[in-house]
């Protein structure tokens, strides 16, 4: 996705996009989108999904992760030796402001018609940095207790209202007030997992009054198909996300971006 | 959907335990039994609930989503079913079935019209049922009431009332905070009266229909329902319903 060879990153990155059960049926398109960029010290990782009720969100979500790849990236290269901590955010903030901007100037008045969610995480050397405006949810891989590895749901962002179909996107007026930062220092960190809502009902459990949590059995066999790359990995993972299975939790377009450690030499 | 999922998923995803924690979108059948609707109207009605059950079913996006509950307004009273099974009086049991293993009843008609206590237990069960999902977690849709009769709200002794204007500023309230969606359809021989009822319940999504279409009714509320999954806007529903409502059905001459 850049001029860079993928295999200098320290992490092997694979994802895709499919239309949902309801979107197949009526001969729609997926407006889910994921894109990343990587280089050798810096990769940068981006979800979206478009607003189904508005016309042009396929193209919304698409423009809002290539703009993000893009903008996040020059961003964290030009500031290579950021420190975590307030520094990350107002690098996540400054790259988010670009990312609206451009996004704007591209849709001019037609913005809501694009409207579209936006998930990214940065992976940096000594920090991984998260935004996220609407629904999407990112889920880490790090460390082990009693050789059982542990996965962590970073917070998302505020809900907008009772229903969680209702959500805040990009072009939404006040986004920025809705905007949700995090920096995560953890050297730990080797898998990393970023989709949209579409997903939530597979990937997380609910406890009793709602706190949310990985579903353990789903994220560990994505982070592992990625571990030991087969020529399956693509073919297995489209498979999944189209199976009656996941249909049944939510019949929505979904998207899955998913980021390994390579293992050392 | 009928039946367990089939093995499709790729071996290394064959171990992933999943709960049903779709997102739930309750709906309400609230229903006239009264006995205006003895004999043909009442077996239509059954007939066109078994053929929607079915659809249900075969729905993949809809089976695990939709709970559906059954409120009646004629001979038992005002009564809520499960399924099949009519549910005693303040019975400790929620009215609602997921579609996937949802059954309708068999209705039969007779007695008096109860429209307003029997909206007023719609109303109850949505907000009831809503509880039940936050305290385990799950999350939903905004629900789905839909009114059918073709008559008059009367007391129990079958005089006509107007205790249903007690509702009015309820709905209105509950519907400005979008607690739920009410569609309020008149069918058969209801009169002026009955229709301004209906306007005066759902001032947006009421309808007067000839005859006894109910099986376009139950695909709109399916419909409908589709467009609450996709986060669709206001104008979504009322384009569904207002061509719900210019439909002319075969039989309608």
């Amino acid at each position: 996705m850049t001029g860079v060879d993928e295999r200098e990153s320290p992490w092997r990155i694979h994802g895709m996009s499919v239309e949902g059960y309801r979107h197949r049926r009526q001969g729609l398109p997926c407006q889910d989108a994921c894109a990343y960029t990587v280089s050798a010290s810096v990769a940068v990782l981006a979800v979206a999904d478009g607003a189904g009720s508005r016309p042009r969100s396929e193209e919304g979500s698409r423009l809002a992760v290539e703009l993000a790849a893009e903008q996040f990236a020059r961003r964290s290269a030009a500031a290579a030796e950021c420190h975590p901590g307030e520094a990350v955010h107002e690098l996540l903030e400054d790259a988010f402001h670009d990312v609206s901007k451009m996004f704007l100037d591209a849709t001019g008045a037609d913005a809501p018609d694009f409207a579209t969610t936006l998930t990214v995480v940065v992976l940096a050397p000594g920090w991984l940095g998260h935004l996220t405006v609407g629904d999407g949810f990112v889920v880490l891989r790090a460390g082990a207790e009693d050789g059982e590895r542990q996965f962590h749901l970073l917070p998302q962002a505020m809900a907008a209202s009772e229903y969680s179909n209702e959500t805040v996107f990009l072009t939404s007026p006040d986004a920025a007030r809705w905007v949700h930062t995090d920096c995560v220092s953890d050297d730990g960190i080797d898998g990393v997992l970023l989709s949209t809502d579409g997903l939530v009902q597979a990937a997380l459990n609910r406890s009793g009054g709602g706190a949310l949590s990985p579903n353990t059995s789903f994220v560990d066999a994505v982070f592992r198909s990625l571990d030991t790359v087969t020529d399956n990995t693509h073919e297995g993972l489209a498979t999944l996300l189209r199976s009656d299975r996941l249909t049944a939790l939510n019949a929505d377009d979904k998207t899955l971006l998913r980021a390994v450690l390579r293992a050392r030499p | 959907m009928h039946s367990e999922y089939p093995p499709t998923l790729p071996a290394e995803y064959a171990d992933i335990e999943f709960e049903n924690n779709a997102q739930r979108l309750p709906l309400v059948l609230c229903l006239d039994t009264s006995s205006s609707m003895a004999g043909q109207p009442i077996q239509t009605l059954n007939n066109a609930l078994m053929e929607w059950t079915r659809e249900l079913h075969d729905d993949v996006s809809l089976s695990y989503s939709v709970e559906v509950a059954v409120v009646t307004f004629g001979g038992q009273g005002v009564a809520a079913w499960r399924g099949p099974q009519l549910l005693a009086p303040r019975a400790p049991v929620s009215p609602f079935v997921p579609a996937h293993t949802f059954r309708p009843p068999q209705l039969a008609a007779a007695g008096v019209t109860l429209m307003t206590e029997a909206l007023e237990l719609s109303m109850h069960i949505v907000a009831a049922r809503k509880a039940e999902l936050r305290a385990s977690g799950l999350q939903y849709y905004r629900p789905q009431i839909c009114l059918v009769t073709d008559g008059l709200p009367t007391d129990g002794t079958g005089h006509l009332t107007d205790s249903w204007h007690r509702l009015i500023p309820v709905l209105a309230e509950e519907q400005r905070a979008r607690r739920f969606r009410l569609y309020a359809i008149g069918v058969g021989g209801i009169t002026d009266m009955g229709e301004q009822v209906l306007q005066a319940f759902a001032p947006k999504f009421n309808a007067r229909l000839q005859g006894f279409p109910f099986r376009e009714l139950l695909q709109m509320m399916s419909a409908s329902a589709n467009a609450e999954q996709k986060g669709a806007g206001d104008e979504v529903f009322e384009k569904i319903f207002s061509q719900f409502k210019t439909q002319r059905p075969a039989w309608e001459s």
